[in-house]
């Protein structure tokens, strides 16, 4: 009984994630910060490209265009309900409804994580095609640098927050037995 | 320690705080920190609807018994917000630092002073919140 529920060899319960509802709200507060990060290293570069730069490149609509996809992406992958994608398909005279309902649910979560993806490999695309092909240095070479850094933090913003919400399901899960 | 001790103390520390704000303004005749007194005045606001929002909630009749176990998905925004505006205070003068549009000392000055006025407005509602606690020992 044990053996089956099991997909690899080594037991996986040597990874769960702590279970605390502080470490769960530091974990929140922490993705928020991670996303003030990239909003604000991107608008940085923004600035940077109008002031001080001394150089012909300019940000343009083309920098932020991975930008606004990394923050779609993490929108669509947080404000999806989490109950609907592990429903079991074996069982499906309990809840008959809401199989179709997870399979939706995935379509999304792939779409939304796929963006999020795009996004960093967008800032990655135009940090080389528009600096690095173009041999310039570095302080134009920054905003580009400045572009990754933002779709990175956000992506590591959506990896905390999605982590941080699965402390506490668990949590509650064992509290509800 | 009597609540006017705290207020009164509190109100000092808000004071310093405001004042290294405007003094980073003031001193370098640049007055583009003072977005910071803003970012930091509103990054409470999150925490205190999301808990009024839970105070008002009704458990009786909605039959969802977790008693603030699995924290709303209102109250997890807000705290992520909260996160979002503490950073943002921080990094809006490090940006105009970064873009030579603001001063070495007024970056560091408004910084500071953001900081204080936000740990001030935290301590006031930790404070003034804890008192009430004391009436119901059993509030889980």
């Amino acid at each position: 009984m044990e053996h089956s529920n099991h997909l690899f060899r080594f037991n996986a319960s040597i990874f769960k994630l702590p279970k605390s509802a502080k470490l769960r709200s530091f974990g929140v507060y922490l993705s928020g910060a991670l996303y003030a990060i990239g909003f604000w290293s991107i608008v940085d570069a923004a600035i940077y490209s109008k002031t001080v730069n001394a150089s012909v490149v300019h940000v343009t609509f083309v920098d932020w265009i991975p930008f606004i996809c990394s923050t779609l992406g993490m929108l669509i992958v947080n404000s999806i309900e989490k109950a609907n994608l592990f429903v079991d398909s074996n069982n499906s005279f309990l809840n008959s409804g809401s199989n179709t309902n997870a399979w939706a649910a995935r379509v999304i979560l792939f779409f939304g994580f796929s963006l999020l993806a795009g996004g960093l490999a967008g800032s990655f695309m135009v940090f080389i095609l528009k600096f690095l092909l173009k041999k310039y240095t570095f302080p134009t070479l920054g905003m580009g640098v400045s572009n990754i850094v933002s779709n990175g933090c956000i992506m590591l913003s959506c990896v905390t927050l999605w982590l941080s919400q699965n402390i506490e399901d668990e949590y509650s899960y064992s509290l509800a037995l | 320690m009597n609540p006017l001790n705290k207020i009164i103390f509190l109100s000092a520390f808000l004071a310093s705080g405001f004042l290294l704000i405007l003094l980073s303004c003031a001193l370098y005749n640049n007055y583009k920190p003072l977005w910071v007194i803003l970012i930091f005045l509103l990054a409470p606001l999150p925490n205190i609807v999301s808990s009024s929002i839970d105070n008002s909630r009704d458990n009786f009749l909605t039959f969802n018994n977790n008693d603030g176990n699995t924290p709303s998905p209102v109250q997890e925004f807000c705290k992520s917000l909260t996160g979002f505006l503490i950073l943002s205070g921080i990094s809006l003068p490090l940006t105009f630092y970064h873009t030579h549009l603001i001063e070495l000392g007024s970056m560091v000055m408004s910084i500071l002073g953001g900081l204080i006025v936000y740990v001030d407005i935290v301590v006031f509602i930790w404070f003034f919140s804890e008192e009430e606690e004391e009436n119901d020992d059993f509030n889980f």
